[in-house]
């Protein structure tokens, strides 16, 4: 075997370089892949070294900065200014440094002093920046460290209690959805994070789940039975139940307001009163039209347009009538109330008719009356105001108006004795003033009546007073009219006098009632109602009027059919959310399965309506600066991989298109096909791929290709290293199928140096390299040739 | 001292070469002629193998060329001096550098080489030009440089391929003096491929006329071309006659 070895390698070494030339062809390569890797090197560097530092100059050199706080663009000064002054007055002598702004967010680097890295600051640094206006949340840069997510929220204790005991970590915390462990020291991170990987595999979340209708009423009670019905089984050991309140989850606070806005907009749209036209019965879920925008009622047998209006039957009465709800168009659009039926989006026959209510226009008019109505309120307030004055001065008038009245009975009781003598003394009477005077007290009372009533539009307990005046005014009514009888007595005296008798008795009487009347009350409810309509005239009822109209443009201006697709989508989203409280989730090893543990959840939940799924305590997440950095070892690769693409393609195009024009020529100027039509293409074809200058051409691309990949690094994303050879060779073997185009020789000299005896290495040296392309193999030539 | 047995050669489904057969001795003058296409510069080049015969055999001095190795057929090459239709003068290098690239290569010491070269150039009258690129020639002139290439190496046999077709008149009788007093007074064997009539009746020791890669007639210019045994060779008899004729007549002034 050595022998042959041996023997192999001095063939080889005899054949191959033996020839000068051949040695040159390795010079030539040899040279090529240093040159090439070197530039591909250089390039893959210099590019791999600016993208470091600037991401370096982005977030600072590793462990420079320990928190990036995100602050929305246009609060970004006032962000910087409060973050400087939390950092003098919470971390003296922190560093910040303004970092780049993407997505309308810029970021601020904050290095902490290192007496300041603690447990405590990292788990309170969302309320200490709490106060930043703009701010959009802070992550945690300090380093060394290892972030482990999808940590349920129950386990998180536990899980950073274990890993506080691990050597190396400096302490753990809750970090959003996460648990933060800061390390020691760089030394000690792969350590750790080992160690971490083993911890979590050590464990699993064990997650029960219950369908609708199933639901425990207390998860968390039942979360723990179970946990302890598992440790009682002797092979488990470790069980813990990790549930949450859902009463703190967000997604019920979600939910919970997707339901009220859904109720929100299912009052506020247009209510659809159908009533059925003869022998038509509706059913939910049918579709009616109407005519909507479109200048044409919907035609029997014709389509649907976009025009018209939709209506689908949500309710179907007893009575055959039918609630809907509109889904095409809007409510306020409908012409004529007249329904059509709705097949496959033909319109059908005339089936009914209906009433549409709008809430929202309702809602509207409502507010416009009101603002109106708040708008004229000052007015009304003056107005009564002076009401309240003219019915004092009324007031003021009637105590004297029944005073005048009792002394004019008197008079009259005093005349009736002597009537008969003084009968002529009766037509001295004059009863005009007490007449006017009694005028004028109805007249006020009116009056006072007539404010009293407005004043009952404000303030209902004026309703006495205006009752007991509509009372008084009648009984002034009635003695006015006693009075106008008195003048006539003189020609009656006898009459007269029984008369002014009755007059007396009943004039005594109404007197009586009269006096009844509270006017000091009355006067009292004037003074309270004058009181309270000046409060009313300190109401702003300009702010109430503008804040009326402004309500009535904040409410939503939705068509109705916006809002029935909206609580469509509301629907599938309610629909679709599991509510937490569904979920009970046990912590505990790794060996125990959903199989073992099956049983014994079933056993303590009293049934089998539940699901069982297994999911990891958590996941370590990637180092995100090393996730860079990787990266940029990749886009390093494939830099180096492309320049040294580029180099071959350039190599092979300059140097070695000229030997292969050779190779190729020395093949096809002796040997001509004689073969017939079929079997020369078939050679052809084969030539492609076999003729000895493509067989260089391929060997040469695949050579120097790989060398160039393996010494620069390189690398092509998705192409596994057995295609960089084979990629080359693709290459080498175009390259020699156009060797003749892009490096043609001169025949004539060729055979020249041929008819003169010169080698072949001598015909390349002195005639073909020196006419060839300029190139690597044209300097490296130069050293060789004798004519120069 | 060469014998050409059998040669043949075929490109494709054209026979260029078929069977040929020719004896050429020492200082003989032996003129290749024939209409174009008959195989004449194909034969020429199978002599040093410039182009590879399919078979036969060339025994020059008793070596066969066909069976040579690649090393040997240098060396008799070196022996064979070839003038080429159209000069194939290596462009980059001067005149000088042309004649003296054969005997550089072949060993010889730089200014022995560069001395053999100029005595060359100047036996064909280019001793005023060795410095002169190609380019800067006339192509009499770098026919010139051709031959004194070619016999920079003082070879046994001489090998032209039709010489003077990339020539106007007047530089083909350049190269035809040179190439007569190589013939006649150098006694250099030549194999010459030329349709240069009068060159061949004043210089040829041996007219071969060929047609279709055979040799249709062969022998001494005075019988190939009174006397033609083949159409070819009456066809010549009648192109002389008519030159002769329209000479005379151009002389005389008759048109």
């Amino acid at each position: 075997m050595k022998c042959f070895l041996t023997k192999t390698r001095k063939t080889i070494i005899r054949t191959f370089f033996s020839s000068s030339f051949n040695r040159d062809i390795v010079i030539l390569m040899t040279v090529s892949i240093a040159i090439g890797s070197s530039l591909a090197n250089v390039v893959a560097m210099s590019a791999n070294t600016y993208f470091s530092s600037t991401i370096s100059t982005l977030v600072g050199d590793y462990g420079e900065f320990d928190l990036l706080v995100n602050v929305r663009e246009e609060m970004k000064e006032d962000g910087r200014v409060q973050i400087e002054k939390v950092i003098e007055q919470v971390f003296p002598g922190a560093k910040l440094k303004e970092g780049p702004t993407l997505n309308g967010l810029t970021s601020f680097l904050v290095g902490l002093p290192g007496q300041n890295k603690t447990k405590q600051t990292y788990e309170t640094i969302e309320s200490i920046f709490g106060s930043v206006p703009g701010l959009s949340g802070i992550s945690i840069m300090t380093e060394p460290r290892v972030t482990v997510k999808a940590v349920p929220d129950g386990a998180k204790s536990t899980v950073i209690e274990q890993i506080m005991h691990i050597d190396g970590v400096l302490f753990a915390f809750r970090d959003g959805a996460s648990v933060t462990v800061i390390i020691q020291s760089l030394e000690k991170s792969s350590y750790v994070n080992a160690e971490i990987e083993k911890l979590l595999g050590q464990y699993h979340i064990i997650d029960i789940a219950f369908p609708v209708g199933s639901e425990p009423e207390n998860p968390m009670r039942l979360g723990e039975q179970i946990a302890d019905a598992i440790r009682d089984e002797k092979a488990a050991g470790y069980a813990e139940s990790v549930s949450v309140d859902s009463k703190s989850n967000d997604m019920v606070y979600m939910v919970s307001t997707m339901l009220e806005l859904k109720r929100f907009l299912m009052a506020y749209a247009t209510k659809v009163n159908i009533t059925p036209a003869a022998g038509v019965t509706f059913r939910t879920g049918d579709i009616i039209t109407f005519q909507g925008t479109g200048s044409n009622a919907p035609v029997p047998g014709g389509s649907l347009d976009a025009a018209n209006v939709l209506v689908k039957v949500t309710k179907a009465e007893g009575d055959r009538s039918a609630e809907g709800m509109v889904i095409q168009g809007d409510g306020t659009q409908v012409a004529n109330n007249q329904a059509y039926a709705v097949m496959n989006t033909v319109i059908g026959d005339p089936v009914g008719t209906a009433i549409f209510q709008n809430p929202r226009k309702q809602l509207g008019d409502a507010l416009n009356q009101t603002a109106n109505f708040v708008r004229e309120i000052p007015k009304i307030a003056q107005d009564a105001q002076k009401m309240t004055g003219v019915a004092n001065n009324a007031l003021n008038s009637y105590s004297g108006s029944i005073t005048a009245v009792e002394q004019t009975l008197g008079s009259l009781a005093s005349a009736g004795t002597t009537i008969q003598t003084a009968t002529s003394g009766l037509a001295n009477l004059d009863t005009s003033a007490i007449q006017l005077q009694l005028t004028n007290s109805s007249r006020a009372m009116s009056g006072l009546v007539s404010t009293l009533q407005i004043i009952r539009l404000v303030n209902p307990d004026v309703s006495s007073s205006i009752n007991e005046l509509t009372a008084t005014q009648q009984n002034l009514t009635n003695l006015q009219d006693t009075l106008g009888a008195i003048d006539n007595v003189a020609a009656n005296a006898r009459q007269a006098r029984s008369a002014i008798d009755n007059i007396v008795v009943n004039g005594n009487s109404m007197v009586a009632n009269l006096r009844t009347f509270d006017v000091n009350g009355a006067r009292q409810t004037l003074t309270e109602t004058g009181s309270s309509i000046a409060q009313l005239q300190q109401f702003n009822t300009p702010l109430v009027a503008a804040q009326l109209q402004y309500l009535g443009a904040a409410v939503p201006n939705l068509k109705d059919e916006e809002m029935n697709r909206s609580i469509n989508l509301m629907d599938q989203f309610i629909t679709g959310q599991a509510l937490p409280s569904q979920r009970i989730q046990i912590l505990t090893k790794s060996s125990i399965t959903t199989e073992f543990a099956g049983p014994i959840i079933n056993r303590v939940v009293g049934h089998n309506n539940l699901s069982l799924y297994t999911s990891v305590v958590g996941i370590i997440e990637p180092d995100p600066r090393a996730q860079v950095m990787m990266i940029l070892t990749q886009v390093k690769a494939i830099l180096a991989g492309m320049i040294s693409l580029i180099v071959v393609i350039l190599f092979l195009t300059l140097d070695h298109t000229a030997i292969m024009t050779v190779i190729r020529r020395k093949r096809t100027v002796n040997k001509t096909p004689k073969e017939k039509r079929w079997k020369r293409l078939l050679l052809g074809i084969k030539n492609t791929f076999t003729a000895p200058e493509c067989l260089y051409g391929m060997g040469v691309g695949a050579l120097i290709l790989t060398a160039m990949f393996i010494l620069s690094g390189g690398g092509i994303p998705y192409l596994p290293w057995i295609g960089v050879p084979f990629l080359g060779a693709v290459i080498g073997l175009l390259v020699a199928n156009n060797s003749e185009k892009i490096s043609p020789i001169s025949v004539d000299e060729v055979t020249a140096g041929e008819a003169l005896g010169l080698s072949f290495d001598e015909v390349m040296r002195e005639i073909v390299i020196p006419n060839g392309r300029p190139g690597l193999l044209q300097t490296l030539n130069r050293r060789k040739m004798k004519f120069k | 001292m060469l014998v050409i047995q059998n040669l043949y050669k075929q490109f494709g489904s054209l026979v260029a070469v078929n069977g040929f057969n020719l004896s050429v001795r020492t200082g003989e003058t032996v003129v290749l002629m024939g209409p174009s296409g008959c195989g004449k510069s194909t034969t020429i080049r199978t002599i040093n193998r410039l182009v590879e015969p399919d078979c036969g055999s060339i025994m020059l001095n008793g070596s066969n060329i066909l069976t040579m190795e690649p090393d040997e057929l240098r060396e008799v090459r070196k022996r064979i001096g070839f003038v080429f239709q159209h000069f194939n003068l290596i462009g980059r290098l001067s005149t000088l550098e042309n004649v003296m690239l054969g005997l550089v290569m072949s060993g010889m010491k730089r200014e022995t080489a560069e001395s053999k070269a100029t005595e060359s150039l100047t036996k064909v009258g280019l001793e005023n030009h060795l410095h002169h690129k190609p380019d800067q020639l006339s192509g009499g002139q770098q026919q010139r440089v051709g031959i004194a290439r070619a016999l920079a190496y003082e070879p046994e046999l001489m090998l032209w391929d039709e010489p003077t077709a990339s020539l106007d008149p007047i530089l083909v009788r350049e190269v035809l003096v040179v190439m007569e007093d190589l013939a006649r007074y150098r006694a250099s064997t030549m194999i010459v491929v030329t349709h240069e009539l009068p060159f061949a009746l004043r210089v040829a020791d041996r007219i071969v006329l060929m047609d279709q890669g055979n040799i249709v007639e062969e022998g001494k210019p005075s019988q190939v071309f009174i006397n033609p045994v083949s159409d070819i060779g009456r066809k010549y008899k009648e192109l002389i006659e008519y030159q002769m004729n329209t000479s005379a007549q151009s002389l005389s002034g008759k048109a």
